[in-house]
This record gives structure tokens, C-alpha cells and sequence, in this order.
């Protein structure tokens, strides 16, 4: 097992993709999955019930430095920014807004892709806006793999079509794809 | 945008100790390396190094190193859910039981959105008399802004829906006025404020405190440092006082968890429990 932990961001167009990846990944899956997506920043409740309906793994909003452990998926709360801290803890920030948005993806990839290095894999999916560009070339740089939705499956081709634009990413996946990537991580 | 490394910030946080002996070691790292680039990208410095000299040779420029490193409130009213309990709930309480004056502590005072909030809350309630605010900041360019009423303008949006959803009496447009890239809110609010300088290590924290304001401020620390704080909070709080921490904030240290009990589970406010 080379990896350490699955990021995935996305926006407007992403929700029925990760809730179908959530539905798809074994229970025992062997790695924590952060999940960076853009919601409204003052409903608080709702997202993460939403999501766990059909999920396999646990899907919980974490609280600050709580502990990632494999098998469970983190959703960035709302309003806040969700970075990964050294030693395989989560942190939260409610620094300023990044491409208007809080939770931002560029923030909690760059931050993954530092704590994680080549043992990261990064996921951009369907989204209305530039968000996550950079931070999955951080992942990229860093020697993690980097995979893209592909644009012509995405509901909203803007984030995904940004992120190719600037990175040489690893993989251009559909869904199916993504989930048969991820089913193989023993 | 310089990116530092741990090495580079272990370097500064040396430097600034051992010049100025504020310590930043227990300092969360992800965000303390994000404010320190966003420092050096606003004062445009170019490397670790020419950072290291100007904290060595420039005695002043530690108060733009605290005030850089202060993170400011997102909004004003942020979780209105938590300002209708206030109004609702804590507030007609405490009144209820006729204590006379009572002081309420915002340790972590930055943009002020915390304190004009809370400031046209006791407002609105006519409690303006009967409570006694103490802000505590750590730079003089803070209090400076605080004490002006300046606000980002880009908050005002969000900060009016919240003060609709907190159940505000008015229109949050009744506490300022629109200047040219800011709000200016109406200074009358907080003329009876006790500003206090306190040191990054929380030294000389006052005493006697009802209710504790220290939203989304324990995020910035690990989890040493937190415990240290909350243990601090907990001495200065009088007997069964509040505690607000922001909603994705706990307390879960061995120790601290004793000694706080929660009140209310959705918006973390716990109260202090005595201990046999």
C-alpha cells in the first residue's frame, strides 16, 4: 500500500459523483477520504446526513485536530477551511474566503500535499468555478496522483477543464473509473 | 508567494522568540505557515531570511508580525443560531437571576466582529449597563481598528443575512455607515469597552469572567497549547461561567474535559463545573 489518504473537491454538479463513489468504495477501505466541496456557507446541517445515506465508510464533519483514520470520509464543514496538519490531523481555519469560497480546495489539497507528499491521490470533479487548480498541481508537484473527472461526463466542465489546463495530470476518469481506481487501493 | 518550509518557519518562530519572547512553537502549523507567506507577501519580503533581519534589526515591526498573524473574524453574527440563543436563552437567564454587573470576555479580539456584535446585542436587549465587555488584543494596530469601527466591506452582505437570521431587532444598517472600502460602525457601541493588551500566552488574563467569547481562536493552536488555554479560560471564568467555542471546536483533553461541562452541544458552549 503506497498511499496515505484519497482528497476529493468539487462543486456545482459533484454531489451525485461523490455520493456514488461513497456508495461504491468497500467498508473497510483502507484510507481516510477528505472531502473539500462547496456547499452554503450558513447551512450547517443537511450535507453530511445527505451524503452518508448511501455511503459505505462513516462520512463525518470533522472537528478541529481531530485524528484521520482509514475507512471514515471527512467533509469540510461548512465555513470553515479544512487543511491537513503534520501528524495526520485535521485542522480547520476560518481564514479569509480563497476563489470566494470557504471551505476552499486549493487550501485543503496544498495543505494534503504537503503532509502527504507522493502518497497522496488527488480527485478534481464536476464544478462551476477555478477552484482547486493549484492545489491539485500541488499534488502533482509533489509527486501525489492527480486525477480529473472527465470534462465530458461533468455536469459543469469549468473546474475540471481549469485543473487540465495548468496540470499534467495522471488520470482523465469517468466515474466508473475513478471508482475502479480506488476499488483496487488494497 | 514565497513558500516557507518547516525548517524556514521553525527559524522564524526561533527568531521571534528569542528577540522578542513570544512564542509561536505551539501554534498550529498549516495556518501559522499560511499567515507568515501572507505576511512576507503583503510586506513584500522576498525570502526567510531578509524576514529574519527585519524581526532582528526592525524592533517594531513585531507588532505587524502579531497583527499579520491575527486571523479576523469572517463575519459579523457568524452562526446566527448561536446569537438567538444568546438572545433568547442565555441572556433572559442571567438577567433573571438579578446578579448585578457581570463581565463577558472576548480573549481573541481581531476585526471586531465578534465585539460589535455582541455590543449591539446587549444593545438591543438594554443590557448595555449591566455587563461589563473586556477585549483583549495582542497589537496596537488591532485596537487601533477596533476602536475606529472599521469593518471589510466585503463581510457587510453576509454579516446583514446573519444579523436577520440572529433575530436583530432593526437593520444591522442602523450600527454604521458606509465609507469608501470599509464600513465604519458606530464607535458608541463599545464607549464602555475595557480594551486590555494580552499577551500571545495569555499571561495576566483577567478574573471573575460570566460568559467567555473564544470563537474559532482555539483552531490557530495544537493541541498542547489548547489545553494550556482552555485550563487558563477555566481560572478565569467565576463559578458555573460560560464558555462559546466556535461549532467545530471541542474540548477533549483528558483534563479539560472534566473540568467543562456542555450546555449546548450545536453551538459548543460548555460550563465551567466545579470540582470537589
Amino acid at each position: 500500500m503506497n498511499y496515505k489518504a484519497v482528497i476529493i473537491g468539487g462543486s456545482a454538479g459533484s454531489f451525485q459523483v461523490v455520493t456514488r463513489i461513497l456508495n461504491s468504495l468497500p467498508k473497510a477501505f483502507p484510507l481516510p477520504v477528505l472531502l473539500c466541496l462547496h456547499r452554503l456557507k450558513h447551512v450547517r446541517s443537511g450535507f453530511v446526513e445527505a451524503l452518508s445515506l448511501k455511503s459505505n465508510i462513516p462520512v463525518e464533519e470533522p472537528y478541529d485536530k481531530e485524528l484521520l483514520k482509514p475507512g471514515k470520509a471527512y467533509l469540510a464543514p461548512a465555513n470553515y477551511h479544512m487543511y491537513v496538519e503534520l501528524a495526520n490531523r485535521i485542522a480547520l481555519s476560518t481564514e479569509d474566503t480563497v476563489n470566494h469560497s470557504r471551505p476552499s480546495i486549493d487550501l485543503s489539497f496544498m495543505t494534503a500535499a504537503n503532509a502527504y507528499r507522493e502518497k497522496l491521490i488527488g480527485i478534481i470533479l464536476s464544478g462551476a468555478n477555478k477552484d482547486g487548480t493549484f492545489g491539485l498541481k500541488k499534488v502533482h508537484d509533489n509527486g501525489g496522483v492527480a486525477i480529473v473527472q472527465d470534462p465530458n461526463e461533468c455536469e459543469v466542465k469549468t473546474m475540471t477543464q481549469s485543473a487540465l489546463q495548468l496540470t499534467k495530470v495522471d488520470f482523465v476518469y469517468t466515474t466508473d473509473q475513478i471508482i475502479s481506481f480506488l476499488q483496487k487501493l488494497k | 508567494m514565497t513558500e516557507l518550509g518547516i525548517v524556514d518557519i521553525r527559524e522564524i518562530i526561533r527568531t521571534i522568540k528569542s528577540v522578542h519572547n513570544y512564542d509561536f512553537s505551539n501554534y498550529a502549523l498549516t495556518s501559522l505557515k499560511q499567515r507568515l507567506e501572507r505576511l512576507m507577501s503583503i510586506n513584500t519580503i522576498g525570502s526567510t531570511d531578509s524576514l529574519i533581519k527585519k524581526i532582528s534589526n526592525e524592533p517594531a515591526f513585531i507588532d505587524t508580525i502579531l497583527f499579520e498573524l491575527a486571523v479576523p473574524s469572517t463575519e459579523m453574527f457568524r452562526d446566527p443560531s448561536l446569537w438567538r440563543w444568546l438572545r433568547e436563552v442565555y441572556f433572559p437567564e442571567v438577567t433573571e437571576k438579578n446578579i448585578g454587573k457581570f463581565k463577558i470576555w472576548l480573549p481573541v479580539c481581531v476585526s471586531g466582529g465578534e465585539l460589535y456584535s455582541l455590543a449591539i446585542l446587549l444593545n438591543e436587549m438594554g443590557l448595555s449597563d449591566k455587563v461589563q465587555i473586556i477585549a483583549t488584543y495582542t497589537s496596537d494596530k488591532i485596537v487601533e481598528i477596533l476602536k475606529s469601527g472599521c469593518y471589510d466591506l466585503k463581510k457587510v452582505d453576509v454579516s446583514h443575512e446573519n444579523y436577520k437570521r440572529g433575530n436583530g431587532c432593526k437593520e444591522l444598517s442602523a450600527y454604521y455607515k458606509t465609507d469608501k472600502n470599509c464600513i465604519v460602525r458606530e464607535t458608541s457601541l463599545i464607549a464602555n469597552v475595557e480594551f486590555r493588551k494580552l499577551n500571545i500566552n495569555f499571561d495576566l488574563a483577567p478574573q471573575n469572567i460570566k460568559l467567555i467569547l473564544f470563537r474559532n481562536s482555539l483552531i490557530y493552536y495544537n493541541p498542547t497549547q489548547q489545553e494550556k488555554i482552555l485550563r487558563m479560560l477555566y481560572g478565569s471564568l467565576s463559578a458555573s461561567g460560560y464558555l462559546v467555542l466556535g461549532i467545530r471546536e471541542r474540548i477533549s483533553g483528558i483534563s479539560t474535559s472534566r473540568e467543562f461541562e456542555i450546555v449546548n452541544e450545536v453551538e459548543s458552549v460548555y460550563r465551567k463545573r466545579m470540582l470537589n
